[in-house]
């Protein structure tokens, strides 16, 4: 232990953590349970959510967790009366404030529904009425990116979709917008995403505790509010759409990929990060025109399925035709950026080494 | 994550300039300044005065406004197709029914309200002559900072913003910082509604707050002041202005910068203040760490309101026993603004700890037959008649479970229905919460569904959750705001409560 160390008591249970941590990571080093909508540890903590309150000996007022320094000698309670009323009464508000599905529950059409999971394990104070938030959000039919949907009423404001894009991606497409119970979220005069700064990562959604960001297209595909159609699977794999070798976790339904989220951050290299095509281009997986064997162009004009040796015996003919007859600079080598490294360094061999030209080039390498 | 070199401090001037919050204004004040678009729409959409921007007329919806007839001057000038928008409290409650016109000035009505004639026992004295000579600060200046903090302690200066906390206690936080970068900041953002005697100070005596805001720099080691002063006090900020150009080269060693409010009540909250210096949304920030350590910009910042800063020189000049011997049950003078229902509302200067009963006698008497009073302001809830002999002090009323704050009396005479006019001020919390924090955001319209709901069924059961959003409110927002915004509805059913059983 470096001499940093800070020593502090949690739920009478001794700790040491590195200077500069919050009171939250301490209570995690030792596995104690605090619920947390607004903070997530790729962006700076905000305090806004108010789930993580915790009493600090000493201090008059309840603290949030995430962003309160945990110090020398510091005694933190993380359950005790005050505590629990405190979360079941700023539950109910949040129930209050929240689209519910007929019994009564927090809807999601994301993959996380934190709300209802704290609902379910802290329970609530007063059943209050739904308050019918002003919130001014982007209409729908403006809203024409494919990707993206925002549905404001699922939606606790606790602004990591905006951190995240802000601090993480640094693009800032979005805002918070309005003020007071009309809070939420939008882009500049509203416009589509689309007509925005976002690149379409998807990160706001990876983020979201409660769904209320989502893939448009999992949600039209799969309406959250009915059993799904057949069993549904996480398939870990590797995204083939570049070098970079992010971590991807294919939401099954049967045999079809639904949705695809990235492993938990801290987890994997891309760190819970995807792009818009880890992210969102999964349609071609089932699409109808598909190649999913070689096909060869036959005396007829058209194309016909055979064996990989025969297409590869194929192109190196007509390779070798050209270079014979035009010459080897008449020949050039494009290859794709959803190569790995290794096959493109094989590409430009095979150019340079084997054909003796420096016509190569690859995607995106402009 | 900032763009290097991007021009924030600029943005919401810029919103300004380019008529608030109206297609493409984002766009190009984005360009102007490199903050990012959606960024700059966000800030805009915060602001009143730049959300709904437009030339009309402004009327205040305060509850003293109302209690004067606000509502009657909205639906006339409605009547008379004037576009009208009601607004949150406009610190003009001594000629209320107030309203701004469409360049945010003063619609003449009902001249300004009473004050204390001038006489020797006052350390602001809004009547006398306002005293561009700086002597007070040559004086301190020559004493060196150690006198100067240690006058503010006998003194025993609380601030006047609203929490009462001892001002030597946060110039010699600042005054001791290793950070060396430091600002002052004058909160001039003046909002509570029922409070207006910064006002009066800016306009009768800028010298004197300037004064002190200058001897707050040189202690603090400041080499820029800020001066944030709400953006519908037009003639406040034309008479510091003045007042500056008039200092000329006395004040040449300090940087002094005013920044307009664009009309939101949670930019008086120190940090949410700070914000807005900075260009951004005005929401609270998590303390610690205080301003004192970590304010504009990261640096060490004194912030003051501008009563509390008035009242230096005379502390200074006279000495901090002479300050303290001036109260009553706490140190010093007090400005009282005093509205409703008494014959001459106004701001007056008394020993602090006078009784309500006191008070109004300096400003006319009772108006009818009083039932009940507010004795700083909307956050501070309603008391019940019985207790017109307490002193309004920062430590006797926070015993009562209300507050001092920004000492805004509000004195109800009994034509007015306790219910309606909680609902007034709950209706002012839900506008003015920030709407950063889920109790205070969500809370607010909780609270005011309930008095609403009250009100339209006369039907006691909606009121059945008030206590405990009330106490979740408290335990769980960020700010004061969110403290205590239940407390008018609370304070008028605890005191009142027959008001509330049926009809
Ligand atoms: C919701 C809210 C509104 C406030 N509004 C004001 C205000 O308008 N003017 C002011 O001076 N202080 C206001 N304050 C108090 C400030 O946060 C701060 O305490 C004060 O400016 C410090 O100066 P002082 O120590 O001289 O009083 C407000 C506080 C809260 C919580
Ligand atoms: S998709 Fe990515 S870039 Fe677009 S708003 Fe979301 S986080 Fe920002
Ligand atoms: S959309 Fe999700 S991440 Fe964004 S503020 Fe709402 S709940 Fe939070
Ligand atoms: S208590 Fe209200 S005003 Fe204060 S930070 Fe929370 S939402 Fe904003
Ligand atoms: S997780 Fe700490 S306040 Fe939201």
């Amino acid at each position: 232990m470096s001499d940093n160390d800070i020593k502090l008591e949690i739920d009478g249970r001794e700790v040491e953590v590195p200077a500069g941590s919050t009171v939250l990571d301490a209570a995690r080093k030792l596995d104690i349970e605090i619920p947390t909508l607004c903070m997530d540890d790729r962006v700076d903590p905000a305090g806004c959510c108010r789930m993580c309150l915790v009493e600090v000996e000493g201090q008059r007022r309840l603290h949030p967790s995430c962003a309160y320094p945990a110090a020398e000698g510091q005694k933190v309670a993380t359950h005790n009366d005050r505590i629990d009323r405190h979360r079941k009464g700023l539950l109910s508000l949040y129930k209050a404030d929240h689209e519910l599905d007929q019994h009564g529950r927090p809807v999601s059409r994301g993959v996380h529904n934190r709300l209802a999971d704290y609902l379910d394990t802290y329970g609530t104070g007063p059943a209050l009425t739904p308050v019918d938030a002003p919130r001014v959000a982007r209409s729908e039919s403006l809203e024409t990116n494919p990707y993206i949907q925002f549905d404001p009423e699922s939606c606790v404001v606790c602004g990591l979709c905006v951190r995240y894009c802000d601090e993480v991606e640094a693009v800032s497409a979005i805002s918070l917008v309005g003020r007071g119970s009309g809070t939420t979220i939008g882009t500049a005069d509203q416009r589509s995403l689309l007509d925005t700064s976002c690149e379409l990562c998807g990160g706001c959604i990876a983020v979201c505790p409660t769904g209320a960001m989502t893939e448009k297209p999992s949600v039209t595909r799969l309406p959250q509010l009915q059993p799904p159609k057949a069993p549904t699977s996480k398939v870990r794999t590797t995204c083939n759409f570049c070098g970079v070798g992010c971590q991807l976790d294919l939401h099954t339904e049967g045999d079809q990929v639904v949705r695809v989220t990235s492993p938990k951050p801290g987890t994997t290299l891309n760190d819970g990060n995807l792009c818009v095509k880890g992210r969102f281009s999964y349609e071609f997986i089932h699409h109808d025109e598909r190649l999913t064997q070689p096909l060869v162009r036959g005396e007829d004009g058209q194309l016909h399925p055979t064996t990989w040796e025969v297409a590869i015996q194929r192109v190196a003919d007509g390779l070798r035709q050209v270079e014979a007859r035009h010459g080897t600079d008449a020949l050039g080598f494009v290859s794709s950026s959803r190569c790995t490294g290794e096959e493109n360094y094989l590409m430009q061999k095979l150019s340079r080494a084997a054909f003796g030209t420096n016509n190569c080039h690859q995607c995106a390498a402009t | 994550m900032e763009k290097k070199g991007a021009k924030r401090k600029v943005v919401l001037q810029l919103l300004e300039e380019h008529g608030g919050m109206r297609p493409g204004v984002a766009r190009k004040v984005s360009e102007e300044t490199g903050v990012p678009e959606a960024d700059v729409y966000g800030v805009a959409s915060f602001y009143t005065l730049l959300s709904r921007p437009g030339a009309k007329t402004r009327v205040c919806q305060g509850l003293t406004c109302v209690m004067a007839g606000a509502e009657q001057v909205i639906a006339e000038l409605k009547a008379r197709g004037e576009e009208v928008e009601a607004v949150s409290c406009l610190g003009q409650c001594d000629r209320a029914p107030a309203a701004i016109d469409a360049k945010l000035e003063l619609i003449p009505g009902a001249p300004s309200g009473g004050i204390t004639p001038s006489h020797d026992a006052l350390a602001i004295d809004l009547a006398g002559e306002d005293d561009p000579s700086y002597a007070a600060f040559d004086k301190a200046r020559d004493e060196g900072p150690d006198w100067i903090i240690e006058q503010l302690k006998t003194s025993g200066l609380q601030g006047r913003g609203g929490a009462g906390f001892p001002a030597h206690i946060k110039w010699h936080a600042v005054r001791t910082q290793a950070e060396l970068t430091r600002y002052v900041v004058v909160n001039a953002d003046e909002g509570e509604p029922g409070t207006f005697k910064d006002r009066e100070i800016m306009l009768r005596r800028p010298h004197r707050m300037i004064e002190g805001m200058a001897i707050a720099a040189w202690v603090a080691g400041a080499a820029k002041a800020f001066i944030y002063v709400r953006g519908e006090f037009r003639d406040c900020i034309r008479a510091l202005e003045a007042a500056i150009a008039e200092a000329g080269e006395r004040l040449d060693w300090l940087d002094i910068e005013i920044v307009e409010g664009h009309g939101a009540y949670i930019c008086g909250e120190e940090t949410a203040l700070l914000e807005a210096i900075e260009g951004k949304r005005g929401m609270p920030r998590l303390k610690p760490p205080y301003p004192t350590e970590k304010g504009l910009w990261g640096k060490p910042t004194l912030m003051n309101n501008v009563e509390t800063l008035a009242c230096v020189p005379e502390i200074l000049s006279r000495g901090g026993e002479w300050f303290k011997a001036l109260g009553k049950t706490e140190a010093g003078s007090k400005l009282y603004c005093i509205s409703g229902h008494v014959g001459r509302p106004g701001i007056y200067e008394l020993p602090l700890g006078v009784s309500l009963d006191e008070l109004v006698e300096a400003a006319g008497g009772y108006v009818g037959t009083p039932k009940a009073f507010s004795p700083g302001g909307a956050s501070s809830g309603f008391l019940p008649m019985d207790l017109r002999g307490e002193p309004l002090d920062f430590g006797g009323l926070a015993k009562l479970g209300s507050m001092l704050g920004s000492a805004g009396v509000v004195v109800l005479n009994d034509t007015v229905d306790m219910a309606v006019a909680a609902r007034w001020q709950q209706i002012f919390f839900e506008d003015e919460s920030c709407g950063q924090c889920a109790p205070c955001r969500i809370g607010c319209r909780v609270q005011r569904q309930a008095i609403d709901k009250f009100l339209d069924a006369r039907a006691p059961e909606s009121l059945g959750h008030v206590e405990e959003v009330a106490w979740e409110m408290d335990a769980g927002s960020i700010c004061g705001l969110g403290m205590v915004a239940s407390l008018p509805l609370q304070s008028a059913m605890k005191y009142f409560g027959e008001e509330f059983d049926h009809e």
